[in-house]
């Protein structure tokens, strides 16, 4: 709603003064500007009398009396040919030039150099902290680099277990035996591959138990003349599988069967305990 | 003025002569920097020069005119300026009333009149006044002045009331 010329009250007289002074801020300016936008004149007659008060407070400082070169300054410029100005009264107001005062070139050469050093600072700060997460990077990388390793000679071992498990039994007169659980493992089976020629044999045994520490598997092969021969000791995994290589198989043509015995730590040279494979 | 419109050089150096010290008296009460003052006080005439033609005299006395451009002028400065070490060590004390040795001559009549003024403002409370100057010479508003004094707003708005008000009772009597 636009009020009128006949609106002036006591509200814009209490707001008034702090107007002139310019200590009116947000809903209070706006609500006196809109009121003397309508041409209030009240409003007229009373905002020259306080900028009125308001200069008298304005000369109520102490005088400083200028610098003969600031004086001398303002009135060369007006003695100046008025030719030099592009225009004889520039609407803007433009600094003096200070003829004394370090040239302005000096001025912007002192800020390009602080601007330099303080980004010298923070890029030396800024390259700081990256070495250090480079560090950081690098230590990290090298573990990987360790675990790829490991785990490469790790792959390249079962590579070469499983070369050497398929040339022996992918060999010509390469020999299968699968042996079957018993007793307290009747779940339990292998398989054995024997070669003749290589004089080797490789044992997969599944379904095993795990043994208890003073306990081990050992696998026997039963020769021609029915005798238990010890072809090495072995346990099993969390899977209750195992995978043996038997060297030096003598006389694999007679052997009549493989077996696999629970045996005391370290083995025995002849079969003591349960037969849990046969085949 | 009319004759500082039309180019009078010489005009320009009377008002010069007669005004200048208060006006930089003003520029250092509002700056607190002599030479950044000073500096003020040259772009200030500067617009006295080529401006000359704007001045009306049925609004305002010719001191009063350069005197009202010399505060606009050094409030903008004073806001671009970064002053925030100059403001904080005032937050802390009383009210900071330059004492500033008057150099030079100074017209009888400015004295009286200056002397009519303090005793104007001496009349005021503390606080008023201290509201009033950090309105005029530092370009406070109220919301600002109750932050800067942590004092309630309503306060500081009636401070500056009652001491405006008693202003002018003692200036017109």
């Amino acid at each position: 709603m636009m009020a009128t010329p006949r609106d002036h009250s006591a509200r814009y007289d209490e707001l008034l003064p702090a107007y002139a002074l310019g200590a009116l801020d947000g809903e209070e300016l706006r609500e006196i500007e809109e009121h003397i936008a309508t041409g209030c004149p009240e409003c007229r007659r009373q905002i020259p009398l306080w900028q009125s008060d308001l200069e008298a407070l304005a000369a109520s400082v102490d005088p400083v009396e200028p610098s003969a070169e600031t004086r001398e300054r303002i009135l060369r410029l007006a003695d100046g040919p008025r030719s030099v100005a592009p225009t004889p009264f520039p609407a803007a107001p433009r600094p003096l030039p200070a003829r004394s005062q370090p040239p302005r070139w000096l001025a912007l050469a002192a800020a390009v150099l602080l601007a330099v050093a303080v980004w010298g600072v923070w890029q030396q700060a800024r390259l700081r902290t990256e070495a250090e997460s480079l560090r950081a990077e690098r230590a990290r990388l090298a573990e990987q680099v360790a675990a790829l390793d490991r785990r490469l000679a790790e792959a390249q071992g079962d590579n070469e277990r499983l070369a050497e498990t398929l040339s022996l039994i992918t060999a010509p007169g390469a020999r299968a035996v699968q042996l079957a659980g018993l007793g307290s493992n009747p779940g339990a089976v292998g398989h054995t591959f024997i070669n003749h020629s290589q004089k080797k044999a490789i044992v997969y045994a599944f379904g095993l138990a795990a043994l208890p520490a003073d306990k081990t598997y050992e696998l026997w092969w039963i020769d021609a003349g029915g005798r238990p021969v010890p072809a090495g000791t072995f346990n099993v995994d969390a899977n209750g599988s195992a995978r043996v290589l038997v060297d030096k198989v003598e006389g694999a043509d007679g052997i009549k069967a493989w077996a696999v015995t629970t045996e005391p730590a370290g083995g025995v040279p002849q079969p003591t305990g349960e037969m849990v494979l046969k085949g | 003025m009319r004759r500082i419109g039309a180019g009078d050089s010489a005009a320009l150096a009377e008002v010069f002569d007669a005004h200048s010290p208060l006006v930089l008296g003003l520029l250092f009460r509002i700056l607190g920097r002599r030479s950044e003052a000073e500096e003020v006080l040259q772009e200030v005439f500067l617009q006295v020069w080529t401006q000359a033609g704007r001045y009306d005299p049925d609004r305002a006395s010719p001191r009063g005119w350069i005197l009202m451009l010399a505060r606009s002028r050094a409030l903008d400065r004073l806001r671009r300026r970064e002053s925030s070490r100059r403001r904080e060590q005032e937050v802390s004390g009383q009210a900071e009333f330059l004492s500033v040795h008057p150099l030079g001559t100074e017209r009888l009549e400015a004295a009286e009149r200056r002397s009519q003024i303090t005793s104007a403002l001496s009349l005021l409370s503390t606080e008023q006044r201290h509201c009033i100057e950090l309105a005029f010479f530092e370009g406070l508003t109220h919301t600002q002045i109750a932050e800067r004094l942590q004092a309630p707003l309503g306060t500081v708005k009636s401070r500056i009331l009652l001491g405006m008000n008693k202003l002018r009772q003692t200036l017109s009597a």
